[in-house]
């Protein structure tokens, strides 16, 4: 697509970026330098969106969907939970939040639904503008919640939505799951077809399915790079630098955008610089980021000689997709995607936390207990004893919204930051 | 039949029948029945949370809650196992938490029910479920015999039709009975085994069926279960008879099918796609929305009542869009957010009062116009 006057917006971002720069936290390491590029991928990507209606199809995607199949027919993705991180990031988690609540949407349910509602309802984006969909594309591989939400936007716009349903594994993936969902593959081809109006391309499938594969396994070296002490990045670096994989998947410029931080992180940890300056202490994070939180948090850990250095949930996008073929594309997209942490039992969650753990050299691990997400947060009390029984791992849990702070209490949150710290010895 | 739930289980047991925890909402009793085995089912036991707090948090609704205290309060032990139908987040991930950290001591079954739109691949993967699970209760407490299965399949269908009449004649104003005993002997379904339940619902039939059309105003209850039962009494009281539910453990799950039983598990799967729409398989808000409306027209009723359970995450989705339609056909509805066992608030009790009111004035008003 033609890049309509988005050069000159990364001019302007550049310049109110630069009369907003915040001292240097002394705490700190120097900042990423890739950093840049990534505010520059996303913001063109939210920019062009503007642009995509009728020139692309445009398609709005779960976070766990398999996107592959929709790039084969040149969809133009919208993450909509990406956007509501987006939001709450930009603390706008409530103001939007309201807006699904006056239509009668609960105030307990899942706030990245919400903030979407919100949006649909009532226009209002830190993005400019996001285009309506022609297709919504859902998958329950994170969530049932997500089934819920998309088919209130397909009923109030009329827009067609395919449900890419991955049974839960209560136990061993089944072979009857993996054809079930292969199926649904084949019977979505025709579909997408037909909302497209381009005809599938076995090729360009598996070249895209090579790209985010490959995407996949980079961000899994992104991360992994932070097992090194002192770690060249923080967790809090991660959430935001977990954009492309999630919503540019399967597209060049999220490979591309990798490497580039992989090099930047390899020098880094050759030259010995850390994230945090002295990083005494080495945390896991357990949930989704609390958005409106991210700076605060970091610095107040950098402060303590702390440092986040993995999370099951940046986790979740480097450890089952790389596993994706070009040989088999459907049937290893059904075993990726079913296989993904939410879609797992517990005592798989608890086995990878506890590899994390040894891996990671992680002294501490603070779990975010999430009142819109059931499906991250149901178990975390067991997790946190069993994971005390058997690895000795002292946790902190923490109560808050990823976006919505009407519910955080900061004053409770931090007492409960400083007594963890204390227990810590930091 | 004056026993309680227990006492009839305790007796089941004495008889050689085993019996199986099950957790809501949707799965083929007819395997459990043929292999002898006693569904009995976990909505909402009458207990306080005491220990459940320590792996829950108070954001999950408490069908999950109080199911979870059941066991840990040790009143599940005479049961020989457990099924978890995949019917929401909170029952997926309490079934892991039981099965994986808490340790039933017990085998669980799980049960995975498709959430696409049904057509053939959907079809396929829930008959290949059915017999899944078929064969894996069957190595625990078979053998599974065909003759048996059909025979069940069979007495399900006979109760489905006698659930389907008496639904049909409380539609039709022709049932002498009230709110709260309709669903205490409705519910019974939810542990009696099928022969013990027909001669239920026969006896129930034959004493509350009818010649004089009853009087009142009509309301549609829609939601996961009635409960907290002051609903329905408080509903009694204003002399309001629910005319039809859109009830989780009430007539979603009636098994509707025109198909003669052939093959059972055919049967089973032909059943499970014909039942009316449900959040917890994927229905669209139109198809929820015609059904509504279709018990709207079958019983005459004003109001819809949604008697939502609180964080209940599917039910919760749909109600507002549910709303803003019934809205523009000028059907009133009320929305509850209920907690179960907690009865009703005195401000739940004020608005139900007022909303009836409204019911009242609105079905006078047509009454006068036609
Ligand atoms: S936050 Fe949780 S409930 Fe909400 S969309 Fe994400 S996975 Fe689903």
């Amino acid at each position: 697509m033609k890049d309509l006057g988005a050069p000159l917006l990364f001019r302007i971002m550049e310049k109110r970026k630069k009369k907003r720069l915040r001292e240097p936290n002394p705490f700190m390491g120097p900042p990423l330098k890739c950093a840049g590029r990534l505010r520059q991928i996303m913001t063109r990507h939210y920019y062009l969106s503007r642009f995509a209606k009728g020139a692309r199809p445009v398609a709005w995607v779960t976070s766990g969907a398999p996107v592959e199949i929709l790039r084969v027919f040149g969809f133009y993705t919208i993450y909509p939970e990406n956007h509501g991180a987006l939001c709450g990031a930009q603390k706008m988690g409530p103001e939007l939040c309201a807006e699904a609540e006056k239509k009668g949407y609960h105030s307990d349910l899942c706030s990245y639904a919400r903030i979407d509602l919100g949006h649909a309802f009532s226009g209002k984006t830190p993005a400019g503008r996001l285009p309506r969909p022609d297709l919504l594309f859902a998958s329950n591989n994170i969530c049932q919640t997500v089934l819920y939400w998309y088919k209130q936007l397909s009923h109030q716009w009329d827009i067609p939505l395919i449900t890419f349903d991955t049974p839960y594994n209560f136990q061993e993936i089944r072979s009857g799951d993996i054809h079930f969902m292969v199926r649904q593959f084949e019977e979505m081809v025709p579909e997408l077809e037909k909302i497209s109006g381009r005809k599938y391309s076995h090729k360009r499938f598996q070249k895209i399915i090579r790209i985010a594969a490959e995407t996949s396994r980079t961000w899994g070296q992104v991360l992994a790079a932070m097992k090194h002490r002192p770690a060249p990045m923080t967790i809090f670096d991660a959430f935001v630098h977990l954009a492309p994989v999630v919503s540019l998947r399967g597209l060049p410029v999220a490979l591309e955008y990798y490497r580039v931080l992989l090099n930047e992180l390899n020098e880094r940890i050759e030259e010995g610089i850390g994230a945090v300056r002295e990083e005494k202490k080495r945390l896991m994070w357990d949930n989704i980021a609390v958005w409106f939180k991210l700076r605060d948090w970091s610095h107040l850990f950098a402060e303590r000689g702390v440092n986040f250095v993995a999370a099951t949930y940046t986790n979740a996008w480097a450890e089952t997709i790389h596993h994706l073929t070009e040989e088999s594309p459907f049937e290893s997209m059904a075993k990726a995607y079913s296989l993904i942490i939410l879609n797992n039992n517990l005592s798989h969650r608890l086995k990878l936390m506890e590899k994390m753990i040894r891996d990671y050299q992680v002294d501490g691990l603070v779990i975010l207990s999430l009142r819109s997400c059931k499906p991250y947060s149901v178990g975390q009390y067991d997790l946190k004893r069993l994971l005390m029984e058997r690895l000795g791992i002292k946790s902190l849990i923490i109560e808050s919204d990823m976006t919505d702070f009407r519910t955080y209490s900061e004053e409770q949150a931090r007492t409960r930051i400083e007594a963890f710290l204390e227990g810590l010895g930091v | 039949m004056h026993i309680t739930r227990k006492e009839y289980l305790l007796e089941q047991k004495e008889k050689g029948r085993r019996l199986m925890g099950v957790f809501p909402a949707l799965y083929p009793r007819e395997i459990l029945w043929a292999l002898d085995i006693v569904p009995a089912e976990i909505w909402d036991p009458p207990l306080e949370i005491r220990q459940a707090g320590a792996h829950l948090q108070p954001y999950i609704c408490s069908v999950v809650r109080l199911g979870l205290e059941l066991i840990l309060q040790g009143k599940c032990d005479f049961l020989d196992g457990f099924l978890f139908p995949h019917t929401c987040d909170s029952i997926q991930n309490l079934a892991s938490v039981i099965y994986d950290f808490i340790g039933a001591r017990k085998p669980c079954y799980f049960f995975y029910h498709p959430k696409i739109p049904h057509g053939h691949t959907a079809r396929d993967y829930y008959l290949k479920n059915l017999k899944a699970l078929a064969a894996e209760l069957k190595r625990q407490f078979g053998p599974l015999k065909m003759d048996s299965l059909r025979e069940k399949v069979d007495m399900g269908r006979r109760i489905s039709e006698l659930l389907g009449e008496l639904y049909d004649l409380r539609a039709a104003r022709r049932l002498d009975a009230s709110n709260e005993a309709f669903y205490r002997t409705i519910r019974k379904g939810e542990y009696l085994f099928p022969d013990d339940y027909i001669a239920e619902l026969e006896g129930f039939l034959t004493q509350t069926r009818s010649e004089e059309s009853r009087n009142g105003a009509t309301i549609i209850l829609s939601g996961i279960l009635p409960n907290p039962p002051q609903i329905l009494t408080l509903l009694d009281d204003l002399d309001v008879q629910v005319g039809h539910d859109d009830l989780l453990n009430g007539s979603r799950r009636l098994l509707i099918s025109n198909e003669k039983p052939g093959d059972p598990f055919e049967y089973m799967a032909e059943c499970y796609f014909h039942m009316p729409p449900c959040p917890t398989r994927g229905s669209s808000i139109s198809d929820r929305m015609r059904h509504l409306l279709s018990l709207i027209n079958a019983t005459g009723a004003k109001g819809v009542i949604f008697n939502v359970v609180k964080f209940c995450e599917p039910e919760w989705f749909d109600v507002p869009n549910l709303q803003e339609e019934l809205k523009k056909r000028g059907v009133p509805s009320l929305v509850l957010d209920t907690e179960l066992n907690q009865g009703l608030s005195g401000q739940m009790k004020t608005r139900l009062e007022a909303f009836i009111e409204i019911v009242r004035v609105h079905r006078e008003s047509i009454t006068t116009k036609h």
